[in-house]
């Protein structure tokens, strides 16, 4: 049941608290206690999708399968560990079989029943016994091998897949659309300029013909010095919002610009897909991020790591083109379930890249300040390829550290640092640029 | 009495030349500057200054286009983790120190896998967590790139099977010639090491001899040790317990073996709390670390140490009723006299100690403490120390063996004799005269270029093995990486040669399973026995030794005293407290490491009493350019070309010269430095008799001795004696005042700091009770005028230093020797970059913690005053009184005042103020303005002038300049880029670390949880650093101390830093 909560828990409870917007202004949502208060809903909700499961076994036979069954069983033909659960009810003698096998495997061959004798000595282990799952759990379970879900993984992987990494950094379609017009829209105006400006030419000429004078003949530019002479104030009012206009837009983007890499989402080795592994299987972000609970990086995960799950997850959802680099790396050979002594390493491409001036420690956030890893890393669940999601700059950090309230209670640490500094305070939150989050020398040594 | 004396930091301080009052009102040498645009090269090149220009503009084009790309950096992970490794969290690996001069149980910081850091083991019952410059810097001389990267023969590169298989014949072919077989070592204090050489020599047959050879030998004690008491070993000295101390020529607390172990007992004992404290007389010839820090120093030459041990002996046998023995006539009569007058009143706690190496000399100063009835009490033999083990006649047979034709093999494991070995060109010879050479170096030194195979040794941190430093005292010593190159262990190439194919790591616990026997305890398992021991790094066996009963015969040794040769000039070599015997020249740590006596990086020279030197005309490196003329020095056919270098405290009519230096082949930053002394050491370190000539020639010296003045102020150091501490523990160290001038006139305001450069001069340091009435007397007619104690003036608005942490250092004078431990493991943990001699001369050395160390001079400003003297005369007659100057060592680092005056004038506020009562340096804020450096008062930032680190050729000495050398980089400390300033930052990292682990638990920070890099490896606990606002913790109560005070209180920077005055042990008249 705890895959989950966690599954839950990330969409229905915290908010994203600094939303970055285009103009990089940080609006903060967020308010302390509707912060906890979010949090108690989405547990209360977790609970009551809980309790309504145990009421509808039928419809949960994936869930039970891949709770139960999955790390030795796959629903369709192939081995894992055990037997490959395709048309299992077409080879057992019979459901009710079934349901004794899976609760009791050794009263069955104790029983002298001739085809659990058969199966017995199934290589590399034997059938574990599940008593606890009970008859109607069980026919859930086989109803979802029955009919399993109709290729609902490969709608998955068009969006959580490997594809995504191109269109790193553009716009959405809207705003193309309208940079779209504007371009259209410009163009028309330059056109018109020309036309109207050929028409007023050709007039003039008319009208000198007519009225036997010259018109001075100025030419474009001549025209456009000419009046800029004549209207020197205008002049200087058109420079003046020239310069603000380059300063703002130009020198202030690049300023801005330059290093923050918002947004990045470079191409991996192996296209690892977050969204299948934290979002749809719900796998806590430090069973692979070991360290971000023990030290200052949170940690790639090694290859061994990922072999607890696919030494049995043979095929994901993309095929398993993806899952074999793993074995090639490691130079493994899933066949006959051996190592080779050729591995070499995955070079993963690093997303967040801090610069070595800086100092950030992932176990004060996480585990001393509990921040939820979403609240840096975005909704790392729902990515398919990983990306930067804040900006990484001072000012972000700066500000999280004048709005985040030091979690002072049941930390004796933080309640004697509290009992010697009653004048830090006033009464208000003690928020981390209180307690010195913003000196220099606290992240710069 | 008030303290008199008057300071200063050099010669050219105390004659105070025109160029040294230039250089003191220059924060920067006017050099540093004007190189910075005229290095060769610059204006020679074809660069012009449109092209500077124009390849300015591209590239600052080039860099903004290329930030506008994302950066790809990899992100490698393991393929299969270590379950101990976390990256980012550092691992400690308890281990051993033991290179056949220092040991010290360790403990090994390492990150992801490589070991950044050596500190001491606070278990050890014999180092007790103390560390000195050599062990703490040993790290680096893992990531040496010239070491050799595999097995060697006849130079060129080789493989081990080939070299295995030639060895293995050769050695058979030696056996079955009836040739001998010889293992030529260090001392070896492993007993598994030991099983390993006696299971070699099984299989080679009789003719196989394991011959020990000290480079710094111990010979005399070992031999007499043996004579008086059966025992060839060296006793344990408790100075903790020693209420009196009598060194003579002995350098216990720099060069003896266990020199760690005695640091701590030596400072236990100079703790004047209580009114009680050692009192320790010095009889020596070079100004050594010992010497400077004795209450009474006698100079003498070193023909003059056998006849002092012998008139000591002769007055302690009259008080006691020993027999006395002939000879003994000294001028120093009356001292002597004293000395053994007090070491019999303290009888059973007391010390002789003598350096000689004439076994004669040792029996009579067995017999002095026998007397005394000192053996069972501060000296015990009944568990010795085994550190020292090389007696000089076997190394002498083994060359006259080799010479006869009669060595079929020579197998030389960590001694270098054709550098090292006085008779080296002997050593040579014989050495060619042998049929199989193998040298377990890893490098092609002046031995390892001369052997036919060269079988790496792996460094000691790639190694596994064991000690036995005392005897029933193990340590064990465990790999913190694998083996960087193609090395192997040297006891697993004697095991294969002896066909045991055994890995040494199986060897050593098979051997322990013997000490997991004799333990006693049947329940115990024997890998919960082993990994305890491994963990933590010693184990103590229960075991209580029979001390011996002394049986020496001293009338036959007064007899047989090996006579120093008598001269006008006498030599003492002696050893450096970071080279020491030259096995690690080519550490730039340890070469940078300003000498605590001389201050001098980068080089050895002829040490010289300062009178002598003008006597000879000689430079005395007044003249601000720090040249220095080389002499000629001649012992019987040995002729050295060294620099002079005067050295106040250094007998008159003798010279000093430390060995370590003038290597070949050992790498780029030992090859060429300085001269090799060990030839002149034929007998011994004391040589006696030589010739000094002056040459024409000039040496340059890169001294740090007048940079970083402290602009003539004192009230820096502060001392007293132990007798006024009794009446008065806040003696010598009177409340600061300042005159404050109600009329509010700004030019009174700055109280103390102006009055002070009026009258300092004239006054001297009196103490501040004077300065008081000076200034009465002075501003008395204003009526208004008044005193107020430092802390109630105030120009600056106060930081809340009460609440929340206030992290403080307290540095107890009394406890600090001077031995530099603390200025390595602050380079080590903080980066520091090694910029050369070169940078050094020009006062951009980058330590963030210097010793200062201050002479005294007998001349006062009063005796002066009362004769008569004019101010001109006062300085000559000042130089002509500083042959026995009383020796103060004050480590200075950034004091994190709370009032920082660099915080207030850094246009950028890269320099700021925290909250914990730190001084912060934000390196990527600093726009190098230098205001910062030029604001403080106590010289403590440094700028970084170059990129030290790009690559650079002129750089190519500092470690992270060197791909293997980066290695030993703190990933938790940024390297610092051009044109940024550094300082001490009380080592925020560990602070930042201790408290990250105290909120993770839910905890507070414990007292002594944060030490600062200096104060862990501090052997004395002089340093001690921890929160002044935690109340019960031990740097608070050292603040609260009387003898507690800033330095240059009066600036009113209020530091964080608190020093604790000096006291000495000395009666009145000897001050």
């Amino acid at each position: 049941m705890v895959p989950l909560l966690f599954l839950q828990q990330p969409k229905n409870g915290l908010k994203w608290p600094y939303k970055v917007n285009k103009n990089k202004a940080l609006v903060n949502d967020r308010i302390l206690k509707g912060s906890s208060s979010m949090r108690l809903a989405s547990i209360l909700f977790s609970s009551l999708i809980l309790l309504s499961s145990f009421g509808a076994f039928a419809q949960d036979g994936e869930k039970l399968f891949k709770q139960n069954c999955s790390s030795c069983h796959r629903i369709d033909d192939q081995k894992v560990v055990g037997p490959g659960l395709a048309g299992i009810e077409d080879r057992a003698p019979s459901r009710e079989w079934i349901v004794k096998w899976v609760q009791d495997p050794d009263g069955m061959v104790a029983s002298g029943d001739e085809y659990a004798n058969s199966i017995k000595d199934y290589s590399p282990t034997a059938m574990t016994a599940f008593g606890y799952l009970e008859e109607a759990q069980i026919f859930a379970i086989l109803d979802y091998i029955a009919n399993p879900p109709v290729e609902e993984a490969t709608a998955d992987v068009a969006d959580a897949g490997v594809g995504e990494a191109a269109g790193a950094g553009s716009g959405t379609l809207d705003e193309n659309v309208l940079r779209n017009i504007l371009i259209a829209i410009a163009a028309l105006l330059v056109v018109l300029v020309m036309i109207l400006s050929s028409v007023r030419k050709s007039l003039t000429k008319l009208v000198d013909a007519k009225t036997g004078e010259t018109t001075i003949e100025r030419g474009t530019w001549g025209s456009i010095t000419y009046w800029l002479n004549t209207h020197r104030g205008w002049t200087g009012v058109i420079l003046l919002a020239c310069t603000l206009a380059f300063l703002r837009w130009g020198v202030g983007y690049l300023m801005d610009e330059v290093g923050v890499y918002q947004g990045y989402k470079p191409e991996q080795p192996i296209a690892f897909s977050h969204k299948i592994h934290a979002g749809q299987n719900g796998i806590n972000c430090v069973y692979c991020h070991t360290s971000a609970e023990k030290g200052k990086t949170a940690g790639i995960p090694s290859l061994n790591v990922c072999m607890n799950c696919h030494t049995y997850v043979q095929e994901g959802p993309s095929g398993t083109e993806e899952i074999a680099k793993i074995y090639a790396a490691l130079d493994y050979d899933p066949v006959n379930q051996v190592y080779g002594d050729n591995p070499s390493p995955v070079k993963w491409v690093r997303v967040h890249n801090l610069p070595d001036l800086a100092y950030f420690n992932h176990s004060q956030h996480v585990v001393v300040g509990k921040i939820e890893c979403q609240e840096c890393h975005g909704e790392i669940e729902e990515m398919g390829v990983a990306e930067q999601h804040s900006p990484l700059t001072m000012g972000w950090c700066v500000n999280c550290h004048r709005e985040t309230s030091v979690q002072v209670a049941n930390n004796e640490y933080y309640e004697d640092l509290h009992e010697r500094t009653p004048d830090w305070h006033n009464g208000e939150a003690i928020t981390v640029e209180k307690i010195g989050g913003l000196e220099c020398a606290k992240c710069h040594y | 009495m008030s303290n008199t004396k008057r300071y200063w930091k050099g010669l050219d301080e105390l004659h105070n030349t025109p160029e040294h009052q230039e250089l003191m009102e220059n924060e920067f040498m006017p050099e540093a500057t004007g190189n910075l645009l005229e290095r060769e090269g610059l204006d020679e090149g074809k660069t012009k200054r449109r092209d500077f220009l124009k390849f300015l503009g591209f590239s600052v084009g080039a860099a903004t286009m290329a930030a506008c790309e994302t950066p790809v950096t990899k992100s490698i992970p393991y393929l299969n983790k270590p379950e101990e490794i976390t990256p980012g969290v550092p691992n400690f690996y308890a281990s051993t120190y033991f290179d056949g001069t220092d040991y010290a149980s360790i403990l090994v910081k390492t990150r992801e896998g490589r070991p950044i850091k050596i500190a001491g083991n606070k278990l050890s019952t014999l180092s007790k967590g103390g560390v000195n410059a050599r062990i703490n810097s040993s790290v680096l001389g893992l990531y040496d790139s010239a070491r050799t990267a595999g097995p060697l023969k006849g130079g060129e590169a080789s493989d081990w099977a080939t070299v295995d298989a030639e060895i293995a014949a050769g050695l058979q072919k030696a056996a079955d010639a009836g040739t001998q077989i010889v293992i030529l070592t260090e001392t070896i204090i492993s007993p598994s090491t030991k099983k390993a050489v006696a299971e070699f020599a099984a299989k080679y047959g009789e003719n196989v001899k394991h011959v020990t050879y000290d480079a710094i030998s111990a010979s005399g004690m070992l031999e007499a040790n043996e004579a008086c008491f059966g025992v060839k070993a060296l006793p344990v000295i408790d100075f903790a317990k020693a209420e009196v101390v009598v060194g003579v020529g002995a350098d216990f607390l720099g060069t003896f073996p266990n020199a760690i172990a005695n640091l701590n007992g030596y400072g236990q004992a100079r703790d004047p709390k209580g009114g009680k404290m050692s009192r320790h007389f010095q009889f020596e010839t070079n100004m050594t670390l010992t010497g400077s820090n004795a209450d009474v120093r006698t100079a003498i030459k070193p023909s003059e140490a056998a006849s002092v041990v012998v008139a000591l002996y002769n007055k302690v046998a009259s008080a006691t009723g020993g027999n006395t023995i002939s000879g003994g006539s000294t001028e120093y009569e009356e001292v002597v006299a004293k000395a053994a007058k007090e070491l019999v009143a303290a009888k059973g706690k007391s010390v002789v100690v003598a350096g000689s190496n004439d076994p004669a000399v040792q029996t009579i100063v067995n017999a002095i403490n026998n007397l005394l009835g000192n053996y069972r009490a501060t000296l015990d033999l009944s568990r010795p120390l085994n550190l020292k083990a090389g007696v000089d006649a076997d190394m002498a047979q083994l060359v006259a063996d080799m010479k006869g034709g009669k060595v079929g093999a020579l197998l030389i494991h960590g001694v270098n004799p054709s550098y090292s070995y006085a008779m080296a060109a002997d050593f040579d010879a014989g050495l060619a005269k042998v049929g199989l050479t193998v040298s377990f170096g890893d490098r092609l030194d002046e031995t390892g270029s001369k052997v036919t195979y060269l079988a790496p040794d792996n460094h000691y941190l790639e190694s596994w093995n064991d000690a036995e430093p005392r005897t029933g005292s193990y340590s064990l010593v465990q790999p913190a990486i694998s083996p960087l190159f193609d090395t192997r262990q040297w006891q697993e190439s004697l095991l294969t040669w002896a066909g045991n194919n055994s890995d040494f790591y199986s060897y050593v616990k098979a051997n322990w399973s013997e000490l997991h026997s004799a333990n006693g305890n049947t329940e115990l398992l024997f890998s919960d026995f082993f990994n305890t021991a491994l963990f933590n790094g010693i184990y103590d066996a229960d075991v209580t030794g029979e001390a011996p009963v002394f049986a020496g015969d001293v009338a036959a040794a007064a007899g047989a005293i090996k006579k120093v040769p008598a001269g006008d000039i006498e030599l003492e070599l002696y050893v450096k407290a970071g080279i020491g015997d030259g096995s690690h020249a080519n550490n730039p740590w340890l070469q940078e490491l300003p000498d605590p006596i001389s201050r001098v990086t980068w080089d050895n020279y002829v040490t010289m009493s300062p009178a002598q030197m003008k006597e000879m005309g000689l430079s005395r490196l007044e003249r601000g350019d720090f040249m220095a003329n080389i002499v000629e020095v001649t012992v019987g056919n040995t002729v050295i070309k060294a620099p002079a270098y005067p050295s106040p405290g250094q007998k008159y009519g003798t010279i000093g010269l430390a060995v370590g230096y003038g290597r070949e082949g050992a790498g780029k930053c030992a090859d060429g430095v300085g001269v090799n002394a060990f030839p002149l050491a034929n007998g011994g370190f004391s040589v006696g008799a030589a010739s000094v000539s002056a040459t024409s020639e000039e040496h340059e010296i890169a001294q740090l001795q007048s940079h970083h003045t402290l602009m003539g102020r004192d009230s820096i150091v502060k001392e007293t004696t132990l007798e006024e501490y009794k009446h008065d523990p806040k003696a010598g160290n009177p409340d600061e005042k300042l005159y404050v001038s109600s009329a509010g006139s700004s030019s009174h305001g700055g109280g103390h700091g102006d009055a002070h450069g009026d009258h300092g001069d004239a006054h001297g340091e009196e103490g501040h009770g004077h300065e008081e009435a000076a200034h009465g007397e002075g501003h008395g007619e204003g009526g208004h005028d008044s005193f107020l104690p430092v802390t109630d003036v105030n120009l600056w608005d106060d930081h809340a230093i009460e609440s929340g942490h206030r992290w403080g250092m307290a540095i107890d004078l009394n406890k600090c020797v001077g031995c530099a431990a603390c200025v390595t493991s602050c380079t080590s943990e903080n980066n520091v970059p090694v910029v050369g001699k070169e940078e050094v001369r020009r006062g951009r050395d980058m330590h963030w913690l210097r010793i200062d160390r201050y002479y005294t001079s007998d001349m006062t400003e009063e005796k002066a005053e009362a004769e008569g003297i004019g101010a001109i005369d006062k300085f000559s007659l000042m130089e002509e009184a500083a042959e026995a100057p009383q020796v103060a060592y004050q480590p200075v680092m950034c004091q994190h005042c709370n009032h920082a005056p660099c915080e207030t004038v850094c246009p950028v506020a890269a320099t700021t103020h925290s909250d914990e009562g730190l001084n912060q340096m934000t390196y990527n804020r600093c726009i190098g303005t230098r205001y910062c450096a030029n604001n403080c008062p106590y010289k403590v930032r440094r700028f970084n002038w170059f990129q030290y680190h790009n690559g650079s050729e002129d750089f190519s000495k500092n470690p992270a300049n060197d791909d293997l050398g980066r290695m030993v980089l703190n990933p938790d400390v940024v390297v610092r880029d051009r044109g940024v300033m550094e300082k001490c930052s009380f080592c925020m990292q560990r602070i930042q670390g201790a408290k990250l682990q105290a909120k993770k638990d839910g905890r507070k920070v414990a007292d002594e949880e944060v030490e600062s890099a200096c104060a862990e490896a501090c052997p004395t606990n002089a340093i001690v650093f921890g929160d002044l606002n935690d109340k019960a913790s031990w740097v608070a109560g050292r603040a609260r101390d009387e003898r507690s005070y800033h330095l240059l209180e009066t600036v009113g920077v209020q530091p964080n830093v608190y020093y604790m005055t000096k006291v000495r042990n000395v009666e009145v008249n000897e001050a």
